[in-house]
């Protein structure tokens, strides 16, 4: 697992609340990565990456004035980040209801070896599996965040973060070394 | 054979290599170009209010300007006939 990286300071974040853009530009430059990574993990589509990131950054760019609690804003930017994905599984749920047959609106999983290797495969295939929630979950931690700061994400209780992890990571590995295996 | 974690930061690099040069400054024009674009609370409630103003005047011009006037003399004399009904009945 990846160590915690380093927060940003407050003094950055009451900048960027204050409308300043070269800190607004800072903060996105420091966490692009992770929250492409994260959207990954959660919608497991490469060419939905950008656009989901794009649009959880500018959704912080217009919310972030009224985060209370600037030493919370990673737990704040994660919980934005799973919402925004959770969000956009559900509206591509619904179009495919509307209008089944556009190729736009299919879901078709990437095909195998089209990303990495065999194992970067096996994971991919084995985190559609689980339900988006749970692929969030297992992402925070793979950013480094404890049990408590994804308790404070997903507004729970550090018992029911550590239970429904356990699950996860169960589902995650019977499902890994299946496909692996094959 | 590669370790979970190893797998877990090849998609975080797979993830972070789809983001093209100039993201930051891209999520920062779009975010300007999104807030100069959306209407205010006000502008929407004023647009609410004229919009429903304007409906009503064409409804009630539409129905003054085609009501016929045999029409509008059996309404009025269907409407005094219940307020003599009632009156009646009050002196019961």
């Amino acid at each position: 697992m990846e160590s915690t990286q380093p927060t940003p300071s407050v003094d950055l974040i009451r900048r960027v609340q204050r409308g300043d853009p070269d800190a607004q530009r800072e903060l996105i430059v420091a966490y692009q990565h992770r929250i492409a990574g994260f959207v990954y993990a959660v919608v497991g589509r490469s060419d939905a990456i950008e656009d989901i990131t794009q649009l959880v950054f500018i959704k912080l760019v217009r919310a972030i004035a009224g985060l209370q609690k600037p030493e919370q804003f990673e737990s704040w930017l994660f919980r934005l980040a799973r919402n925004t994905c959770i969000d956009h599984l559900r509206r591509q749920k619904l179009r495919r209801i509307f209008t089944p047959f556009a190729p736009e609106h299919e879901n078709v999983p990437e095909p195998a070896g089209a990303v990495g290797s065999e194992e970067l495969d096996a994971l991919r295939h084995a985190l559609e599996q689980l339900r988006p929630q749970d692929r969030a979950l297992l992402a925070l931690v793979q950013e480094g965040r404890s049990h408590a700061e994804i308790a404070v994400t997903l507004r729970s209780t550090v018992a029911a973060v550590k239970a429904r992890l356990h699950r996860a990571r169960e589902h995650l590995r019977e499902h890994y070394q299946a496909h692996h295996e094959n | 054979m590669k370790t979970e974690d190893q797998v877990w930061t090849e998609l975080r690099r797979h993830a972070s290599a789809q983001l093209r040069p100039g993201f930051a400054d891209r999520v920062l024009r779009a975010a300007r170009a999104g807030a100069e674009a959306a209407p205010s609370l006000l502008g929407i409630f004023s647009l609410s209010a004229a919009t429903a103003i304007i409906c009503l005047a064409v409804v009630s011009l539409y129905r003054s300007a085609n009501q016929n006037p045999v029409e509008r003399d059996d309404i009025v004399a269907g409407w005094e006939k219940i307020a003599a009904d009632s009156d009646e009945f009050a002196a019961k």
